[in-house]
């Protein structure tokens, strides 16, 4: 295996040899290698194949920013597999299981490279202006082969079964990136005792000073000065420092969102570690020190494996010690590849030649060159690079005084390093909505006026050099500090040997060839060529918002980190307009892609959502309820006794309920305690019906309704004192009707003095209902007679039961004689199984919510957001009887009057007895005119409530019909599938409608 | 880094029963109100009193949470009712409705800062902020340095129980 390592460079532990494979294929690499830089230094550029034309691609960087050499991972076991992992960052570990993508049947011989041959088929806009015919060939061909075909890498099927974790941090100073910018402003921030958080992508802090031969600061080495700077932040308090930890998202009011991985390097991970945390950032101040992105050359061949940036080169140099190749072609428009040059060279690299671009280049980087016996050709293009594994060589002409190629030659080289020129990286704060200002002089955008409390420091705006970067880190501290009302601290660092330079914007490199056929790549991993951006325009995209969307460039995972600005190049000269005029589309969080587990955090399996459970529930699963979610509350649903499905459970249930005694956990109904001198007034002000005169120890059934006039909540109220409510509300309404409430009472009736508490857990409740209710409960009761005279139905009193003390009501949701008992939450349980204990007497059967709502629905009861659906008046829901008709006004009254409110023709709430007893609708059946076989037929309502009714043995249900009240007795259809049911209309009090067995 | 890290200084229990009052009254009525229960009911958000084993929090413009042992329960509500005729006001027994649980240590405020947004840093030792954790309300109170308090309602338990436990999980491998 070829070794391209370079003895005595890299940061990379030497003594320690790891063991990883790729494709099946066992390599080394020491630890601190990443796999792009451990395969890299086994001679290997080949990573992966492209997504469109399946082009063998190796890595073009050595960062984040990789579109190219994107590869699957696993992490062992199961679940543990991740497609699109950017090989320029995963770190290797012992074991560590890597594999190319896209390619069949080998990443060398791959079938679906027929692509590239056909790549003028494939063009931009292949889709759009292929498949739009036949029109019925969409669903069933393209759409499915298009699918199939979309996307990189494989998605995982299996859970994961990785924790990820989340904090939230608050500090006064946070810092993004820490290279010389980033750096310097946190020694300066941190110095001044401000709490300070630096963070960074990479491993170790430093950035490029890692990347970079010779540059010395306040006189040591940078590499040493880098050190000293990590240990001095290390040792202070007021300093956390996150490396593997990317700012992903800038949001409102200084919301920072950090990405922290944590285990992805390690061979073993310790039980329960977290793979990955969420860091939510509340800093006071901002300093975005993320400096620049090496901007690719776009010419014929420049994705070839072994093409890349020369930045990147530097830093498998440097960083990892490994030489991108032996003999290297350095292709640039800017000075900053030359030092790429001079390093690989005084590494033992042969550079094949320098060709740049410019017309001219500076004096003492020639004279550097010659130095170090480098051919130089300035004011030459690249028109091509030969191989397709792997590049053999570039085709370079010389520009004539027309920018014409002209005298091609091919220079042999086993890489080639390009540099564009450098893209500040402004993406979190584009994220902040901050503008963005062309700078003509460098042809690039740079940050603007902003919005929120940030500050851009470094190569970041622009500048260059580490002198002026690491300063700039300095000032922008410094102003950070000032608005923190910290001191400023002057000092400034020193650098000697540095290296600055500067660059031209160019378009595609100018060729001789035919320019129809060069694929001269601006999105890598997209696979969108300069032609494809031209011909975006040719076909009338004028906005790089269209030129984007035509052409998928910048579309891809790393959201146009390379493409970007050389599409709007293109796009620009195409147009013949400046390119602010063509614009920048907006990037988006997350900078670079992040894992759903990371955004998840704890919210997973049982955590995933808060599930409330009554003091009763324990019980109630000792005891073999079923349940069912209702709002955030697991609630009993039935009761199954051996043999017994949900049906004939309910049906038990009901009957026994009605024959002599159910016992109910009506705990998660909501409960608001109004308190206060106007409680009557705000009663009457928010619920339709009169309170006045409802007196101590009596209760009414409450209905409320929204501004709109339609039905919100309802419950039984009771009023405890002159001056105290009990309110119920439903279970699903007890917050919203709580804030709703809060609402009026702080925006509209300020004035008045009454106050509201939420008192739903602080009360346990049974229900008891059936003609033994009272029997059983009575024996408990102290300090209340409750006779059916003297505690009649819809009284209520505090008293002891059980020697719990208790509110007690006397209401019934069943239509039997019912009570309802309020103890302490904490006594819920205790007095159940005391009832239940006593109510063995009386044969009690415990139910659930399936039960109450049959025996409910026998009544006529409605339930709210089952029966009512948001359009429903208290005149649709034969309510009218619940309004106060002598009020002046209560929330909704003035809608109760549109006209619309009061047409014939508005559905209203009816009951519905099928033709044949034993079929239960559906609910939410449609309803159509009896005999109405038309198509479409016109729906004239539908089914709420279904139920099968033990009591009078034949299926009930209710439902909203249009103009239902004058109805009855008429006959409708419901069509369901398999059949169409007759049914007739009827009243919606099924059973016992005299109500006499309420007041037994 | 792979070991489990062993000097976390964590420790997280439930609270025993104890009275909570929810108080509302307009800000004109404090002083009376303040005299009745023997505290200085606190004027500002984020504000707290004590006076015995009696606490008083404040969690809105007209809102106040009391804490007080089990045995004051009833004299504290005996107080207060013989004042409403001249100071209208509302206190509701929340007793129950609210559980407690300490967590302390000096890796408190870190377990804590997993599933809240607040800066709990700021919040000075005694007072108490009402707030969220993760979705569920809570009060958050401070009692010492490393010493804080969570109240929420009794089915909010379970939820931030185990919250708080897979969190010192999480902090106990060091990572």
């Amino acid at each position: 295996m070829a070794d391209y390592r370079v003895a005595g460079k890299g940061r990379i532990n030497r003594r320690k040899t790891i063991r990883f494979t790729f494709d099946g294929r066992s390599f080394t690499g020491f630890e601190g290698d990443t796999v792009a830089s451990a395969l890299l230094a086994n001679g290997v550029h080949l990573m992966g194949r492209s997504f469109k034309y399946h082009r063998p691609r190796g890595p073009v960087t050595a960062g984040s920013e990789e579109p190219n050499a994107l590869i699957g991972t696993s992490r062992g076991t199961k679940g543990r597999f991740e497609p699109n992992t950017r090989a320029t960052v995963q770190e290797i570990h012992d074991g560590l299981e890597a594999t190319s993508q896209n390619k069949w049947p080998s990443l060398k011989v791959d079938v679906g490279e027929v692509n590239d041959k056909l790549h003028k088929l494939f063009a931009a806009g292949f889709y759009y202006k292929t498949f739009m015919w036949p029109k019925s060939f969409w669903d069933r061909v393209y759409e499915p082969f298009i699918r199939s075909a979309a996307g990189l890498g494989v998605s995982p099927t299996e859970i994961d079964p990785d924790t990820y974790a989340s904090r939230y941090l608050h500090c006064d100073l946070l810092i993004v990136g820490a290279g010389s910018a980033g750096l310097g402003a946190a020694l300066t921030a941190a110095r001044s005792g401000a709490h300070v958080v630096l963070v960074d992508e990479n491993v170790e802090l430093g950035g490029s000073l890692l990347c970079e031969d010779g540059i010395e600061i306040d006189g040591r080495a940078a590499s040493d000065w880098v050190e000293a700077a990590r240990d001095e932040l290390a040792e202070m308090d007021n300093v956390r420092t996150l490396t593997r930890t990317t700012a992903i998202g800038y949001y409102h009011e200084n919301m920072v969102a950090l990405a922290q991985k944590l285990t992805d390097h390690l061979a073993q991970v310790p039980e329960h570690a977290p793979r990955e945390r969420m860091w939510r950032v509340r800093a006071k101040q901002v300093v975005l020190a993320q400096g620049a992105l090496e901007r690719p050359l776009m010419f014929d061949g420049n994705d070839r494996p072994g093409v890349m940036l020369a930045g990147s080169a530097q830093t498998y140099l440097h960083k990892y010690g490994v030489l991108v190749g032996r003999n290297v072609a350095i292709a640039t428009s800017h000075d900053s590849a030359w030092y790429a040059a001079f390093d690989l060279a005084d590494a033992g690299a042969k550079i094949a030649a320098i060709i740049d671009v410019r017309a001219d280049a500076d004096a003492a980087l020639r004279a550097e060159a010659d130095r170090r016996g480098i051919r130089v050709h300035v004011n030459h293009t690249v028109t091509h690079a030969r191989g397709r594994l792997r590049v053999k060589g570039l085709r370079v002409a010389r520009q004539n005084g027309a920018g014409r190629p002209t005298g091609a030659f091919v220079i042999g080289c086993d890489a080639v390093l390009m540099s564009g020129g450098w893209t500040p990286s402004l993406h979190l704060f584009s994220h902040t909505k901050g503008s963005l200002h062309w700078d003509e002089e460098t042809g690039v955008f740079l940050p603007g006026e902003k919005t929120e409390n940030c500050h851009i420091a470094g190569a970041g705006r622009g500048l260059w050099g580490h002198q002026n970067t690491v300063n700039d880190g300095v000032l922008a501290a410094n102003a950070a500090l000032a608005s923190l009302g910290h001191d400023a601290h002057e000092a400034r660092f020193a650098v000697s040997k540095d290296r600055p330079g500067s660059g031209i914007v160019v378009r595609e490199l100018p060729t001789d060839a035919n320019a129809a056929n060069a694929r001269a790549f601006t999105d890598f991993q997209n696979d969108v060529t300069a032609k494809d951006i031209r011909l975006a325009v040719k076909h009338g995209m004028r906005s790089i918002e269209h030129v984007k969307r035509f052409t998928t460039n910048g579309m891809a995972t790393d959201q146009g980190k390379m493409a970007n600005m050389n599409g709007l190049n293109v796009a620009a000269d195409q147009l013949g307009r400046p390119a602010p005029k063509v614009g920048l589309t907006t990037f988006r969080p997350p900078y670079t892609p992040t894992t759903f587990g990371t955004f998840a955090g704890y919210h997973k399996e049982e955590l995933f959502e808060l599930t409330r459970k009554t003091p009763i529930d324990g019980w109630a699963e000792e005891n073999g309820a079923a349940f069912e979610p209702v709002s955030l509350w697991r609630r009993a649903w039935y009761f199954p006794q051996a043999g017994e499905d949900m049906r004939t459970a309910v049906a038990r249930e009901c009957a026994a309920t009605r024959k002599s005694l159910g016992m109910f956990d009506a705990s998660t109904l909501g409960k608001i305690e109004v308190v206060g001198p106007d409680a009557a007034e705000f009663m009457n002000r928010m619920y339709t019906n009169p309170w006045t005169k409802l007196g101590v120890g009596r209760c009414r059934y409450g209905l409320l309704l929204g501004e709109d006039g339609f039905i919100r909540d309802d419950g039984v109220i009771g009023r405890m004192s002159q001056d105290r409510f009990h309110v119920t509300t439903t279970t699903g309404g007890a917050a919203r009707v709580l804030t709703m409430m809060e609402h009026y009472l702080q925006t509209e009736w300020p004035d008045l003095d009454v106050w509201l508490t939420s008192t739903t857990e602080q009360w346990s409740t049974i229900a008891l209902n059936g003609p033994n209710a009272r029997n059983v409960l009575e024996p408990f009761v102290e300090g209340l007679d409750i006779s059916g005279d003297a505690f009649a139905h819809m009284s209520v009193a505090e008293c002891t039961v059980a020697g719990f003390e208790a509110r007690l009501f006397r209401i019934s949701f069943t239509g039997e004689l019912g009570f309802e008992v309020n103890v302490p939450s904490a006594h819920g349980r205790a007095l159940w199984e005391k009832l239940h204990a006593e109510g063995r007497k009386y044969d009690v059967c415990v139910y659930g919510t399936e039960t109450m709502h049959v025996l409910r629905a026998e009544k006529g009861y409605i339930i709210v957001g089952q029966d009512t659906d948001g359009t429903v008046t208290p005149m649709d829901a034969g309510l009218s009887w619940a309004i106060g008709k002598k009020k002046l006004d209560f929330v909704g009254k003035r809608s109760l009057d549109r006209p619309d409110m009061l047409v014939p023709d508005r559905k209203q709430l009816v009951g519905l007895l099928t033709e044949d007893p034993e079929t239960v609708l559906e609910e939410g059946a449609q309803i159509v005119e009896h005999g109405d076989t038309g198509l479409p037929a016109r729906m004239i309502g539908h089914v709420t409530s279904s139920y099968w009714s033990a009591a009078l043995n034949r299926s009930i249900a209710m439902a909203m019909v249009e103009g239902g009240f004058d109805r009855h007795g008429k006959s409708v259809d419901i069509p369901m599938p398999g059949a169409t049911h007759g049914a007739k209309i009827t009243g919606t009090n099924f059973y016992d409608p005299e109500g006499s067995r309420i007041n037994m | 880094m792979t070991q489990a890290r062993i000097d976390l200084d964590l420790n997280v229990r439930d609270l025993p029963f104890s009275g909570k009052f929810s108080l509302r009254c307009r800000q004109d009525k404090r002083p009376a109100l303040s005299k009745a229960l023997g505290l200085d009911l606190p004027g500002k958000i984020g504000g707290s009193a004590g006076a015995g084993t009696r606490r008083a929090f404040c969690v809105g413009p007209d809102e106040w949470m009391i804490l007080c042992s089990e045995a004051e329960r009833a004299e504290l509500a005996k107080v207060c009712a013989a004042l409403y005729g001249g100071t209208p006001h509302s206190l509701v027994d929340v007793s129950f409705r609210e559980v407690g649980i300490a967590v302390s240590g000096r890796d408190s405020a870190t377990l804590l800062s997993m599933f809240c947004a607040r800066d709990l840093s700021r919040i000075a030792v005694g007072g108490g902020v009402r707030t969220l954790f993760d979705t569920a309300q809570a009060l958050i109170l401070r009692d010492g340095s490393f010493d804080y308090q969570l109240y929420v309602w009794r089915s909010f338990h379970p939820h931030v129980s185990a919250l708080l436990g897979v969190g010192e999980s999480e902090l106990r491998t060091g990572l």
